[in-house]
Protein backbone atom coordinates (compact mmCIF):
# COMPACT_ATOMS: atom_id res chain seq x y z
CA UNK A 1 0.00 0.00 0.00
CA UNK A 2 1.45 3.29 -1.12
CA UNK A 3 1.39 6.59 0.73
CA UNK A 4 -1.21 8.74 -0.98
CA UNK A 5 -2.05 12.39 -0.92
CA UNK A 6 -5.38 13.66 0.44
CA UNK A 7 -5.80 10.73 2.81
CA UNK A 8 -6.17 10.72 6.59
CA UNK A 9 -2.46 10.06 7.16
CA UNK A 10 -1.46 12.75 4.71
CA UNK A 11 -3.74 15.20 6.54
CA UNK A 12 -2.28 14.05 9.86
CA UNK A 13 1.22 14.69 8.58
CA UNK A 14 0.36 18.23 7.48
CA UNK A 15 -1.70 19.19 10.51
CA UNK A 16 0.61 17.55 13.04
CA UNK A 17 3.69 19.28 11.67
CA UNK A 18 2.00 22.62 11.02
CA UNK A 19 0.22 22.92 14.36
CA UNK A 20 2.95 21.35 16.44
CA UNK A 21 3.16 17.96 18.13
CA UNK A 22 1.75 19.40 21.35
CA UNK A 23 -1.49 20.04 19.44
CA UNK A 24 -1.71 16.49 18.21
CA UNK A 25 -5.26 16.09 19.50
CA UNK A 26 -6.52 18.98 17.39
CA UNK A 27 -4.45 17.81 14.42
CA UNK A 28 -5.97 14.35 14.69
CA UNK A 29 -9.52 15.69 14.67
CA UNK A 30 -8.87 18.06 11.78
CA UNK A 31 -7.35 15.17 9.82
CA UNK A 32 -10.68 13.36 9.95
CA UNK A 33 -12.37 16.19 8.05
CA UNK A 34 -13.13 15.10 4.46
CA UNK A 35 -11.21 17.92 2.78
CA UNK A 36 -12.24 18.48 -0.81
CA UNK A 37 -8.66 18.83 -1.95
CA UNK A 38 -5.16 19.25 -0.51
CA UNK A 39 -5.34 22.87 -1.62
CA UNK A 40 -8.40 23.51 0.52
CA UNK A 41 -6.74 21.87 3.49
CA UNK A 42 -3.50 23.81 3.00
CA UNK A 43 -5.41 27.08 2.70
CA UNK A 44 -7.13 26.29 5.98
CA UNK A 45 -3.81 25.58 7.67
CA UNK A 46 -2.40 28.85 6.36
CA UNK A 47 -5.47 30.71 7.63
CA UNK A 48 -5.26 29.39 11.18
CA UNK A 49 -1.49 29.38 11.61
CA UNK A 50 -0.55 32.40 9.54
CA UNK A 51 2.41 30.40 8.26
CA UNK A 52 3.17 28.11 5.38
CA UNK A 53 2.19 24.45 5.56
CA UNK A 54 4.77 22.13 7.11
CA UNK A 55 5.12 18.42 6.64
CA UNK A 56 5.06 16.21 3.57
CA UNK A 57 8.79 16.69 3.03
CA UNK A 58 9.40 15.30 -0.44
CA UNK A 59 12.50 13.29 0.42
CA UNK A 60 10.68 10.13 -0.54
CA UNK A 61 7.20 11.49 -1.14
CA UNK A 62 6.25 12.81 -4.55
CA UNK A 63 2.56 12.51 -5.39
CA UNK A 64 3.25 12.97 -9.08
CA UNK A 65 4.89 9.57 -9.20
CA UNK A 66 2.20 7.74 -7.31
CA UNK A 67 0.34 5.01 -9.15
CA UNK A 68 -3.43 5.31 -8.94
CA UNK B 1 -100.33 62.53 29.60
CA UNK B 2 -100.58 59.69 32.03
CA UNK B 3 -97.70 58.57 34.23
CA UNK B 4 -95.87 55.24 33.78
CA UNK B 5 -95.36 53.18 30.65
CA UNK B 6 -92.66 53.47 28.04
CA UNK B 7 -91.60 57.00 27.26
CA UNK B 8 -89.11 57.24 24.36
CA UNK B 9 -88.13 60.80 25.31
CA UNK B 10 -87.09 59.76 28.85
CA UNK B 11 -83.38 60.24 29.65
CA UNK B 12 -82.80 56.55 30.34
CA UNK B 13 -83.93 55.79 26.78
CA UNK B 14 -81.71 58.40 25.16
CA UNK B 15 -78.61 56.63 23.80
CA UNK B 16 -76.68 59.93 23.57
CA UNK B 17 -77.21 60.93 27.17
CA UNK B 18 -74.02 59.39 28.55
CA UNK B 19 -71.89 61.22 31.08
CA UNK B 20 -68.17 61.12 30.35
CA UNK B 21 -67.47 60.64 34.06
CA UNK B 22 -69.62 57.53 34.19
CA UNK B 23 -72.86 57.12 36.03
CA UNK B 24 -74.30 60.48 37.00
CA UNK B 25 -71.00 62.30 36.53
CA UNK B 26 -69.47 62.40 39.96
CA UNK B 27 -66.62 64.74 38.93
CA UNK B 28 -63.89 63.05 40.97
CA UNK B 29 -65.99 62.46 44.05
CA UNK B 30 -65.66 58.72 43.58
CA UNK B 31 -61.84 58.83 43.69
CA UNK B 32 -61.84 61.15 46.68
CA UNK B 33 -64.09 58.77 48.60
CA UNK B 34 -61.83 55.80 47.81
CA UNK B 35 -58.76 57.70 49.01
CA UNK B 36 -60.56 58.62 52.21
CA UNK B 37 -61.51 54.99 52.78
CA UNK B 38 -57.97 53.79 52.11
CA UNK B 39 -56.70 56.29 54.66
CA UNK B 40 -59.10 54.94 57.24
CA UNK B 41 -58.18 51.32 56.60
CA UNK B 42 -55.54 49.95 58.96
CA UNK B 43 -54.90 46.27 58.35
CA UNK B 44 -53.41 44.46 61.30
CA UNK B 45 -49.62 43.98 61.19
CA UNK B 46 -48.80 47.39 59.74
CA UNK B 47 -46.51 49.56 61.81
CA UNK B 48 -47.44 53.09 62.81
CA UNK B 49 -47.17 55.43 59.84
CA UNK B 50 -46.99 52.85 57.10
CA UNK B 51 -50.67 53.06 56.38
CA UNK B 52 -50.41 56.82 56.04
CA UNK B 53 -47.47 56.49 53.68
CA UNK B 54 -49.35 54.04 51.55
CA UNK B 55 -52.42 56.24 51.48
CA UNK B 56 -50.23 59.16 50.48
CA UNK B 57 -48.87 57.16 47.59
CA UNK B 58 -52.38 56.22 46.54
CA UNK B 59 -53.42 59.85 46.55
CA UNK B 60 -50.31 60.86 44.58
CA UNK B 61 -51.57 58.82 41.66
CA UNK B 62 -50.01 56.84 38.87
CA UNK B 63 -46.46 58.13 39.17
CA UNK B 64 -45.75 55.64 41.94
CA UNK B 65 -44.99 52.22 40.53
CA UNK B 66 -45.06 50.33 43.82
CA UNK B 67 -45.95 50.84 47.43
CA UNK B 68 -43.15 48.55 48.62
CA UNK B 69 -40.82 51.42 49.44
CA UNK B 70 -43.47 53.08 51.56
CA UNK B 71 -44.27 49.94 53.53
CA UNK B 72 -40.64 48.86 53.83
CA UNK B 73 -38.10 51.68 53.54
CA UNK B 74 -35.19 49.19 53.59
CA UNK B 75 -36.16 47.94 50.12
CA UNK B 76 -35.53 51.29 48.47
CA UNK B 77 -33.17 51.44 45.51
CA UNK B 78 -29.49 52.20 46.23
CA UNK B 79 -28.75 55.85 46.76
CA UNK B 80 -25.60 57.86 46.07
CA UNK B 81 -23.19 55.87 48.27
CA UNK B 82 -24.19 52.46 46.94
CA UNK B 83 -24.31 53.85 43.43
CA UNK B 84 -20.65 54.74 43.63
CA UNK B 85 -19.80 51.16 44.62
CA UNK B 86 -21.81 49.83 41.72
CA UNK B 87 -19.99 52.15 39.33
CA UNK B 88 -16.70 50.81 40.66
CA UNK B 89 -17.88 47.22 40.14
CA UNK B 90 -19.18 47.89 36.65
CA UNK B 91 -15.97 49.68 35.75
CA UNK B 92 -14.04 46.44 36.31
CA UNK B 93 -16.13 44.65 33.69
CA UNK B 94 -14.76 45.03 30.22
CA UNK B 95 -17.48 45.88 27.71
CA UNK B 96 -17.87 43.47 24.83
CA UNK B 97 -17.25 46.19 22.28
CA UNK B 98 -14.22 47.65 24.02
CA UNK B 99 -11.86 46.38 21.35
CA UNK B 100 -12.55 45.45 17.75
CA UNK B 101 -12.55 41.65 17.71
CA UNK B 102 -13.31 41.40 14.02
CA UNK B 103 -9.63 41.97 13.27
CA UNK B 104 -8.52 39.05 15.43
CA UNK B 105 -7.98 35.63 13.82
CA UNK B 106 -10.37 32.80 14.61
CA UNK B 107 -7.58 31.02 16.47
CA UNK B 108 -7.15 33.88 18.93
CA UNK B 109 -6.61 32.42 22.40
CA UNK B 110 -5.10 29.09 21.25
CA UNK B 111 -1.41 28.42 21.69
CA UNK B 112 0.64 27.76 18.58
CA UNK B 113 -1.70 29.51 16.18
CA UNK B 114 -1.96 33.02 14.86
CA UNK B 115 -3.26 35.61 17.28
CA UNK B 116 -2.79 35.71 21.03
CA UNK B 117 -2.09 32.52 22.96
CA UNK B 118 -3.92 31.00 25.90
CA UNK B 119 -2.77 33.88 28.12
CA UNK B 120 -5.61 35.90 26.55
CA UNK B 121 -8.21 33.53 27.99
CA UNK B 122 -9.70 33.85 31.47
CA UNK B 123 -8.11 31.38 33.93
CA UNK B 124 -11.33 29.38 34.19
CA UNK B 125 -11.27 28.68 30.43
CA UNK B 126 -7.69 27.47 30.32
CA UNK B 127 -7.60 23.90 31.62
CA UNK B 128 -4.40 22.05 30.91
CA UNK B 129 -5.84 18.77 29.67
CA UNK B 130 -4.32 18.78 26.19
CA UNK B 131 -1.48 16.48 27.19
CA UNK B 132 -3.87 13.85 28.50
CA UNK B 133 -5.93 14.05 25.32
CA UNK B 134 -2.82 13.67 23.15
CA UNK B 135 -1.54 10.70 25.12
CA UNK B 136 -4.88 8.94 24.95
CA UNK B 137 -5.15 9.40 21.18
CA UNK B 138 -1.58 8.30 20.53
CA UNK B 139 -1.97 5.24 22.73
CA UNK B 140 -5.14 4.20 20.92
CA UNK B 141 -4.07 4.78 17.32
CA UNK B 142 -0.31 4.25 17.45
CA UNK B 143 -0.35 0.80 15.77
CA UNK B 144 -2.23 2.17 12.75
CA UNK B 145 -0.06 5.26 12.59
CA UNK B 146 3.06 3.08 12.74
CA UNK B 147 1.79 0.98 9.85
CA UNK B 148 1.23 4.14 7.84
CA UNK B 149 4.79 5.24 8.60
CA UNK B 150 6.04 2.00 7.05
CA UNK B 151 4.20 2.66 3.77
CA UNK B 152 6.44 3.21 0.80
CA UNK B 153 6.59 6.90 0.08
CA UNK B 154 5.72 8.00 3.63
CA UNK B 155 7.27 11.44 4.12
CA UNK B 156 10.07 11.90 6.61
CA UNK B 157 8.09 14.58 8.43
CA UNK B 158 5.42 12.02 9.22
CA UNK B 159 7.97 9.50 10.50
CA UNK B 160 9.58 12.15 12.67
CA UNK B 161 6.21 13.04 14.14
CA UNK B 162 5.44 9.39 14.96
CA UNK B 163 8.86 9.03 16.59
CA UNK B 164 8.28 12.12 18.69
CA UNK B 165 4.85 10.87 19.77
CA UNK B 166 6.27 7.49 20.71
CA UNK B 167 8.99 9.16 22.77
CA UNK B 168 6.31 11.19 24.55
CA UNK B 169 4.36 8.06 25.31
CA UNK B 170 7.32 6.11 26.70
Amino acid sequence: MQWMENTFFDHLDKFGNSLGYENFGIAFMLSMVPWESPTDRDNFIRDITGQDVKGGEPSNFNPEYLEF
Amino acid sequence: MGSGGYRPEASQNDPYSVSPNGGNGQSGKFVAEKVAKATQLRPSGFAQGENTAMAQQISEGGNVSTTASAANPASQLPQAGMGADMAQLLGAIEPLDSEPTEFRPVSDGIDGFSGRGSEALPPSLNPNNRQIENTELVRRYLPDMLNAARMPGAPDSYKRMINALMRELM
